[in-house]
């Protein structure tokens, strides 16, 4: 007997399990080896094995036993339904999904398009700021201009009157004033000493009227170089009704009344 | 020679668990229903001589067709079903009976939880309906000496090794061997169609 024979002899004994470890291990050596006239004989002889099934006496399981089973395979059906159900549920069809991309791409276009503008308001706000400030120094260069022109013209208009205001202290500078009947009055003077903390100086008006009381004046003070100048276009008595110009100091926005003594007076000839 | 006599109803029935095993795949509980009405009395049957405990074995049972149900997809529909459910069942239920045993663990070895049965059927499968079939292995073994029929439902329904058989038959080593191996030597010759 060959070697093969003497596995063949083993094959039915491996099928139903009943081979010793040494013939077991053998014989799962040589099948392991390759053999596919043992390995298709093992396979036979196991189907030939499952036929003693047969020996069996006939029994007949409970119906219980169908019915837990049965049981258990419906729910388990049903809760595959019920898995895949969502799922089905959840599928989005293709122009649903076009739609999202849409609103998406609608989103960040309106927010780029927001910030974009946003930037651009900005920017226009800056730009009109600066052009408003731009404006506001034109006009106030303007405004200066215009009103060294006037200055320049009532001093050099020969309608209008010089006043000259000596001051009531010799330590102080002498201002001059000039009144065009129509123009207005200016006043100036140079090395002006500031008045004191939040005190200003004031033009008084004194009346040619007898028993007139001072027609209070604007106010105003020198800059930091002691420089006066100070311009009423419209002053509260007429030139031809002035006797005299005084200037006092008085409280920060001036008084309806003097309170303290002129330090400048000047009579209008 | 095994296609001498050649059975068309044995043929259908094969294809019709075949194609009930398909309808599984798909989870189709009548199929189910249909592949339990058609072998859970053999299932049961072979279980219960097994374990010997109708409690048990229904048991053993359930699990069983519930594996089925639940792990359908493991099973190769071009292999015939009822020897392998039959694989299936006996392993199952020597597996309950010698659980961490030594001999469960040399069982384990040689078998698969899904055995391996061959992928093209005997011709005498399909030769013989189902209830022949049962008849004639029956048959084949009732008329073996009482001694060797002891000993193949001993390794077949007890699992016991060839020493073990031999020991509990008090008999020589290698007398169980060759009452093992010839019994179903003479089953084999006597399921082809021309016997």
């Amino acid at each position: 007997m060959s070697t093969h024979d003497q596995f063949q002899e083993l094959i039915e004994a491996y099928a139903i399990g009943s081979l010793d470890s040494a013939d077991r291990a053998l014989l799962e050596a040589h099948l392991a080896s390759g053999c596919t006239e043992c390995a298709k004989a093992l396979e036979e002889a196991r189907w030939l094995v499952s036929q003693l099934a047969y020996l069996a006496p006939n029994a007949e399981p409970s119906d219980l036993l169908r019915g837990r089973l049965l049981q258990t395979v419906r729910a388990e059906a049903a809760g595959d339904q019920v898995r895949q159900q969502p799922v089905r549920g959840t599928v989005i069809p293709l122009w649903q999904w076009a739609g999202v991309a849409a609103l998406l791409l609608f989103s960040v276009y309106s927010a780029w398009n927001e910030r974009h503008l946003r930037n651009a308001v900005a920017n226009l706000q800056q730009q009109a700021e600066a052009q408003r400030a731009e404006r506001r120094k034109l006009e106030q260069e303007l405004r200066a201009a215009k009103l060294q022109a006037h200055e320049a013209m009532i001093w050099m208009d020969p309608k209008s009157v010089k006043i000259m205001l000596p001051p009531k202290d010799p330590k102080m500078p002498q201002l001059e004033a000039m009144w065009h009947p129509e123009l207005g009055l200016c006043v100036r003077g140079w090395k002006v000493p500031s008045p004191g903390e939040k005190r200003v100086l004031q033009l008084w008006l004194m009346p040619k009227k007898p028993g007139g009381k001072p027609m209070p004046s604007m106010t105003f003070w020198p800059d930091a170089d002691g420089t006066l100048t100070a311009m009423i276009e419209n002053p509260p008595e007429a030139l031809s009704e002035t006797q005299a110009l005084a200037i006092t100091e008085e409280p920060m926005g001036g008084s309806l009344q003097p309170t303290s003594a002129p330090m400048w007076v000047g009579g209008v000839s | 020679m095994f296609l001498a006599v050649f059975s068309t109803k044995g043929n259908d029935e094969v294809s019709l668990d075949a194609t009930l095993m398909q309808q599984l795949l798909r989870r189709d509980v009548s199929a189910f229903e249909e592949l339990y009405e058609r072998h859970s009395r053999i299932v049961y049957s072979l279980v219960l001589r097994i374990l010997r405990q109708g409690s048990t074995a229904e048991e053993v049972v359930q699990d069983i067709f519930l594996q089925l149900w639940r792990n359908s997809s493991r099973y190769d529909t071009s292999r015939p079903f009822v020897p392998w459910l039959l694989t299936l069942a006996r392993n199952r239920a020597l597996d309950h009976l010698r659980l961490k045993s030594e001999r469960q663990r040399r069982r384990e070895e040689q078998t698969e939880e899904f055995p391996q049965i061959a992928a093209a059927a005997p011709e005498y499968e399909k030769a013989l309906d189902e209830k022949r079939r049962a008849e004639r292995v029956r048959a084949l073994i009732g008329s073996l000496p009482a001694a060797q029929k002891k000993a193949i439902e001993l390794a077949y329904f007890e699992g016991l090794s060839h020493s073990e058989i031999a020991a509990s038959l008090n008999e020589p080593l290698g007398t169980v061997k060759s009452w093992i191996r010839n019994g179903l030597m003479r089953l084999k010759e006597g399921l082809q169609p021309t016997s």
